[in-house]
């Protein structure tokens, strides 16, 4: 079951890096990095939820954790994937910013478009 | 005040400066101006302080939140930590004074522009990025600021976003850059798979007690993601569309400092502090080399055909880093000689001067664009007649990252060359050629300068004073350092390199601290 994350991850990883390469539309581009991010994201997120003993890991709570039995999830990669998402927004909001002004100058989102600049 | 006290006003001061602006500007382009130079002045004087803090006391360990979390006695480091040793501190007076001396030149050379409460507050921000990388000591930490700088200077990039070439080239640097990171994140979310912690110093001794084959993935995921964000030869192609398409005050920062902290640092303080013992370093530093002869080559050839004098300048920033990278990639292979000492330290000196070197020469072709309007090399003919100053600045520009011999330049380039030559020879050969090509490129332009005065040419002047003093001021340091080259390498510099090579006092640092 743990290795069915892995491959997901990997899958959407590769996924995004086909998309980056061989598509030319800027948006298309856009959500290429985005689908990589998630690839990494889920990567991260499945690190902290490891299945030991074949129970199921409860949520990271510390209240009361002495009568609980079950293993808990890792806080850590939550916090990070967490992190992560907001810098990726960031980065996104970012990206249609400046495409949205491509299309004012160039009038056309595909990429092979955008090379004025050489030398 | 001690430096583990004085180490976060490091971040709160920009952080809080910039986000401040908005505000500050509703009460008049006045009060705004005098915003930013009191918020970057103040920053400088912290950095300062930092920096004679580390030189005289050593390393600082600063711990977010409490020392030993898991209760008396346990050192455990599950905290984020900050971790500054002399490296550390000399980019973080490098980047504070550079930043200090493009908010100066911003006041004048940005007048025109609209929006510039944004354009200080993201100059802020960008700040705060690169001292943030300069002094942290965790991984994921590391990834935020790096982010964070990044971020600021897409949107610096295109910051004039009325014309294409700014917004073609912000585009172009946004994808090169947003891959370079998620490369870096991928390293470090596979690090944390195996290892289970993200501080530098103790990833360094699990690494050391159990070096897996996804350790060493992630070390090409994060040479290869820096090496993208250094600009290095390969995947140089944006450096030379977003240098010169950015306003020549932040081209001075990204050229000077945002390649080098992001980049070279990173790199250095990954390759160093957390691999150091793990993997074979000859390998990676052979590979590092390899990089870098051909950025060395490619970057200051190709800038001796460039017409644009950003562009050539953005092609001589290619060059000078693969002079960087040759140095440490020498310390990563002669690791623990006196050779690789001499190596790094010359690399470590060279970055410091080059961001000065390169900073001037941004600033310098920005007053040309600001007084003429062009950066094409052909219109600019006569300079020298008509703005002596700016033109006295850029010969002790030039001849520096020559690397004539009474200017700063002169003493860096003489230990990568001495290094590369004692280690192996076909790297000191080659590393001159690229300085050949180098000479050529800058006398092109001071050949041009000195030129039959005529056109345009005939009725600029030199820049007002905002524009001018910064330009003085790194004038006269390039100048007063070139004064004490080997001074300044035996004090500041191979103990820096020692720093950095000593992986085990940054680990010792770090546990003795918890």
């Amino acid at each position: 079951m743990i290795q069915f994350q892995f491959i997901t991850a990997f899958l959407l990883i590769v996924l995004g890096i086909y998309a980056f390469l061989a598509k030319n539309n800027l948006l298309k581009l856009i959500l290429a990095l985005d689908i990589i991010d998630s690839g990494i994201h889920l990567l991260l997120i499945s690190l902290g939820y490891r299945i030991e003993l074949n129970e199921i890991p409860t949520a990271p709570i510390y209240t009361g954790y002495e009568t609980l039995k079950s293993p808990m999830v890792g806080p850590l990669p939550q916090a990070l994937v967490l992190t992560s998402i907001v810098i990726g927004v960031c980065v996104l909001a970012l990206a249609i910013a400046l495409t949205v002004n491509a299309y004012r100058h160039y009038g056309t989102l595909d990429v092979r478009a955008l090379r004025r600049l050489r030398g | 005040m001690n430096g583990e006290a004085i180490l976060p006003y490091l971040i709160i001061i920009p952080l809080f400066g910039a986000f401040s602006m908005p505000i500050v500007s509703l009460a008049g382009k006045k009060a705004r101006e005098a915003w930013a130079l009191l918020i970057s002045g103040a920053t400088l004087a912290v950095g300062s302080w930092v920096f004679y803090w580390v030189y005289e006391n050593g390393t600082v360990l600063y711990t977010l939140g409490a020392k030993s979390p898991l209760g008396q006695g346990v050192s455990f480091p599950i905290r984020i930590v900050w971790e500054v040793d002399l490296f550390g501190a000399l980019m973080v007076l490098m980047v504070t004074f550079v930043a200090f001396m493009a908010v100066i030149y911003s006041l004048g050379y940005m007048r025109h522009d609209t929006g510039l409460d944004k354009y200080y507050t993201l100059i802020l921000i960008l700040e705060l990025g690169m001292l943030g990388i300069a002094i942290t000591g965790d991984l994921f930490n590391f990834y935020v600021f790096l982010e964070i700088m990044s971020i600021a200077s897409y949107a610096l990039v295109a910051f004039r976003n009325d014309t294409w070439e700014a917004i073609e080239a912000g585009i172009k640097y946004m994808f090169v850059g947003s891959i370079a990171s998620s490369l870096i994140l991928l390293g470090i979310a596979l690090l944390y798979g195996e290892y289970g912690t993200l501080t530098m110093g103790y990833l360094a001794i699990k690494l050391s007690q159990n070096p897996t084959v996804v350790g060493k993935v992630a070390l090409a995921l994060f040479i290869s993601g820096l090496l993208f964000k250094s600009g290095a030869s390969p995947v140089h192609m944006w450096l030379a569309d977003a240098h010169p398409a950015a306003p020549s005050s932040i081209s001075a920062m990204l050229s000077g400092l945002v390649i080098k902290i992001g980049g070279i640092y990173a790199l250095a303080r990954i390759a160093f502090s957390i691999y150091g013992a793990s993997v074979s370093v000859k390998t990676v530093g052979w590979l590092i080399i390899l990089f870098a002869c051909i950025t060395l080559i490619v970057g200051n050839a190709m800038a001796v055909i460039q017409t644009d004098m950003k562009r050539l300048l953005a092609y001589s920033s290619v060059g000078q880093i693969g002079y960087i990278l040759l140095g440490i990639g020498i310390g990563l292979a002669a690791y623990g000689s006196q050779t690789g000492e001499i190596a790094l330290a010359g690399a470590i000196y060279h970055t410091f001067n080059h961001a000065l070197m390169k900073g001037l020469l941004f600033l310098i072709a920005g007053a040309v664009i600001h007084q003429l309007g062009t950066r094409d090399l052909n219109e600019l003919s006569g300079l020298a007649k008509t703005m002596p100053k700016t033109t006295f600045a850029f010969l002790i520009g030039a001849a520096a990252i020559i690397g004539m011999p009474p200017l700063n330049g002169f003493a860096s380039k003489w230990l990568i060359y001495e290094s590369s030559a004692l280690f192996n020879p076909v790297l000191g050969a080659i590393a001159i050629i690229g300085t050949a090509f180098c000479t050529a490129a800058y006398v092109r332009v001071l050949y041009t300068f000195f030129g039959r005065p005529g056109g345009k040419a005939l009725e600029a002047k030199d820049p007002e004073k905002s524009m001018l003093w910064p330009m003085l001021i790194l004038t006269i340091a390039i100048i007063v350092m070139g004064l004490f080259p080997w001074g300044i390498s035996d004090k500041v510099m191979i103990p820096a390199a020692r720093a950095l090579e000593n992986q085990l006092a940054y680990i010792a640092t770090l546990m003795g601290g918890g």
